[in-house]
């Protein structure tokens, strides 16, 4: 293991986003394929949930999503530990999330929502709960963490191709064999807007500190 | 009356200002200040649907109450079992009219589809992009209840026959050169607007939907021996604009609506899954006859250069009398905004122009003001390749797929083309039977009154602001 290599993260630049929403758009479609989302809007039968979320004030408009911390604030909080560095990814175990929420409240940047869980486009039932919904008791509905994990184990159709050198330093393919090249959000922005930034992979520290701070 | 009513929206709850709907729309009718909600200036929209297609503002439904999101389903016209999100620019939509006429007994419902529909409607039911299912598009529809399943394709190749005619004939007289091609009503109602004094440039002859919408009820009514008055006549358009189109004053046969209403590509899908028809599953049927059956030529409409191309192929053996050495005619396919060639027909060295996209028409519409223009006939489409790219079609979830899409669609376009025993449409054996039985010759006195229109200005009146109110809000 190179003590130098740091996990790599996808950051935005408030300055170029316009707003348009097409990264959560995408990142929601990648990450959906089992849950019959294809290229088609028409394919989607369960509601978008993106894994970035465009933020807006007065004076701009950007994406917050997951840092990949190092030292991950989240994975501490988690009494499953359903959180995992794996990859060079900070990732979720969504089968082992029991949906406490104390990973969304340890995130300091509110990269993690927790949502009802999908199978096959239907809400996935929780196996023991269950509540009174239309006057009739019903399992209830699983609810999971999701959050950034930079497409991994995720196909981006058209993506490299379109993406062209969107993808800023690109990912040394040593470090990631399993995780896109080009994480969806940064492959469809249209203003590049996104970037996949590798921290550490460069020889000094001044190329680090030029990849994360701009 | 419909056609005064708006297409083409965008709700200022859900814009985000971000103005890629400005940066595609071809005639500059989305106004508004970045970051904020945009509007549409109705006046100067030809309802294309581009912005519909590229707009990627949902509403994120898990943050909405579920009434809301019911209420503005309903206010776009969808079907309260449609899942799919809703997004800031949409069109608003007929399925439930259609919905509620199909489970009427009373009327004879007839539907036509648009040749772009075949190469895309799979696409909503998770399908490879642009696989080709005519057969299974037929089937579908039968299962919806349509007494008669029938083809703008078939359409198209009377478009050629009338507008190939009436073309020699301006070449011949050297009259109103250069030709338009009419078949799209987003590049009409462009003319109408910026170019009125253009229109007799126009061809006079109706697009190939309403051409079938007034065979429909007139030959096809005979044919089948049903009273016209009740026949329902429905057309699958992968188009925004034709909802517009059918409801013209001027699209009347007999007193009565040459088509009734249109439904875009997406709401068909829509439709098919409010039944609980399993699709994928459904066998291979055909078309009814007899106008339903189409040539490779008829085919081909869905794609830009098509409508030339099939031009080509008819003109070439009128004017000659021989048979055309070569059917498939490169020089007219591509994705340039804009296309030229000069094509042989015996003595007549014929110039032809293809425009993709509206934005590249109108340095021709300024050369053909001066005088300048060197084209006889030109076809326009105002989508960016054709209507396989239309604002009625499916719409993509990743913009990085867009030309992929676009480039799918129409291979499977020129295949159809390709496995098609009649590619030529004087060739097509229901169209020499219509003219025989029905018609006569091309521009004769009946196809004048049912194929042939006129054209009106839409010269501005009203201030573009205000027509922006009407046309971005309800
Ligand atoms: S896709 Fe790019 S421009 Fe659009 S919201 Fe996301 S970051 Fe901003
Ligand atoms: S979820 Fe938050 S705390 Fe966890 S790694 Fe990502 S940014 Fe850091
Ligand atoms: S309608 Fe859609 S594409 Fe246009 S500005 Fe609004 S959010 Fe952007
Ligand atoms: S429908 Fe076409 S013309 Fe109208 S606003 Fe949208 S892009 Fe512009």
């Amino acid at each position: 293991m190179n003590h130098a290599s740091s996990n790599s993260l996808v950051i935005a630049e408030a300055a170029k986003c316009i707003g348009c929403k097409a990264c959560e758009l995408a990142c929601f479609a990648v990450h959906n394929r089992d849950n019959g989302v294809g290229t088609a809007v028409g394919t989607v039968t369960m509601p978008v949930l993106p894994r970035l979320y465009v933020i807006r004030t007065d004076s701009f408009t950007m994406p917050v999503q997951c840092r990949q911390c190092e030292n991950a604030p989240c994975a501490g909080a988690c009494p499953v530990q359903a959180i995992r560095q794996q990859d060079g990814v900070i990732a979720i175990d969504a089968e082992a999330c029991i949906g406490c929420k104390a990973c969304a409240l340890a995130c300091p940047f509110g990269a993690i929502s927790l949502y009802k869980a999908y199978s096959g486009g239907a809400e996935l039932p929780q196996p023991l709960l269950q509540e009174r919904r239309d006057s009739k008791l019903q399992r209830k509905t699983r609810i999971t963490a999701y959050k950034c994990d930079l497409c991994r184990n995720t196909e981006i159709p058209g993506g490299s191709a379109a993406g062209g050198d969107a993808g800023g330093r690109g990912a040394s393919a040593a470090a990631a064999q399993d995780r896109n090249p080009y994480p969806a959000c940064v492959a469809v922005c249209p203003e590049k807007a996104l970037q996949l930034v590798e921290v550490g992979t460069g020889s000094s520290r001044s190329l680090n500190r030029e990849g994360v701070i701009f | 009356m419909r056609s005064s009513e708006p297409i083409i929206h965008i709700d200022p709850e859900l814009c985000t200002g971000c103005r890629r709907c400005a940066a595609v729309c071809p005639v500059d009718a989305i106004i508004g200040e970045p970051g904020r909600p945009q509007e549409v200036d109705a006046h100067r929209c030809v309802i294309c649907g581009q912005c519909v297609q590229i707009c990627t503002a949902y509403a994120p439904d898990h943050l909405e109450p579920a009434d809301g999101l019911k209420a503005k389903r309903l206010q776009r016209g969808q079907l309260p079992s449609v899942r799919e999100p809703l997004f800031a620019a949409y069109s608003t939509g007929q399925a439930l009219g259609v919905k509620r006429a199909l489970a009427d007994s009373a009327l004879y419902k007839v539907v036509q589809c648009a040749p772009a529909i075949r190469v895309s409607l799979a696409e909503e039911f998770g399908l490879p992009l642009g696989t080709l299912t005519p057969g299974k598009m037929a089937a579908a529809l039968r299962r919806l209840k349509f007494d008669r399943i029938y083809d703008t394709n078939f359409g198209a190749d009377v478009t050629i026959m009338e507008e190939g005619t009436e073309l020699i004939g301006r070449v011949m007289s050297g009259e109103r050169l250069p030709m338009f091609t009419s078949c799209c009503p987003a590049w009409v109602k462009h003319a109408e607007t910026a170019a009125p004094e253009l229109l007799d440039h126009l061809s006079s002859c109706k697009s190939p939907m309403q051409m079938v919408g007034a065979l429909v009820k007139t030959y096809g009514a005979k044919q089948d021996g049903v009273d016209p008055a009740k026949i329902y006549s429905v057309a699958v358009m992968p188009c925004t604009c034709k909802e517009f189109e059918c409801s013209r004053e001027e699209m009347e046969v007999d007193g009565l609506r040459e088509v009734d209403v249109v439904i875009t590509t997406r709401e068909l899908a829509h439709l098919i899954k409010d039944a609980g028809i399993d699709f994928m599953n459904l066998p291979d049927e055909s078309f009814d006859s007899p106008l339903g059956l189409y040539s490779g030529a008829g085919s081909i409409f869905g794609v830009t250069g098509g409508v030339m191309e099939a031009a080509i192929r008819t003109g070439y053996e009128l004017v000659t009398h021989e048979t055309i050495p070569n059917l498939q005619l490169d020089f007219v396919r591509g994705e340039e905004g804009l296309r030229t060639a000069t094509v042989q027909l015996g003595e007549l060295e014929l110039k032809v122009a293809v425009v993709a996209g509206l934005k590249y028409v109108s340095a021709i519409l300024n050369q053909v003001k001066a005088g300048q223009c060197p084209y006889h006939f030109i076809e326009v489409m105002g989508c960016p390749e054709g209507c396989v790219s239309g604002g009625g079609q499916p719409k993509l979830l990743l913009e990085t797929m867009r030309k992929s899409a676009y480039q799918a669609r129409k291979s499977s376009v020129y295949r159809h083309d390709s496995h098609q025993q009649v590619r030529k449409s004087h060739e097509n054996p229901a169209i020499i039977k219509l003219y025989k039985d029905f018609l006569g010759e091309p521009l004769g006195h009946v196809p004048h009154h049912l194929l042939h229109t006129t054209y009106q200005s839409r010269e501005k009146a009203v201030s573009p602001i205000s027509a922006g109110r009407e046309g971005g809000r309800i």
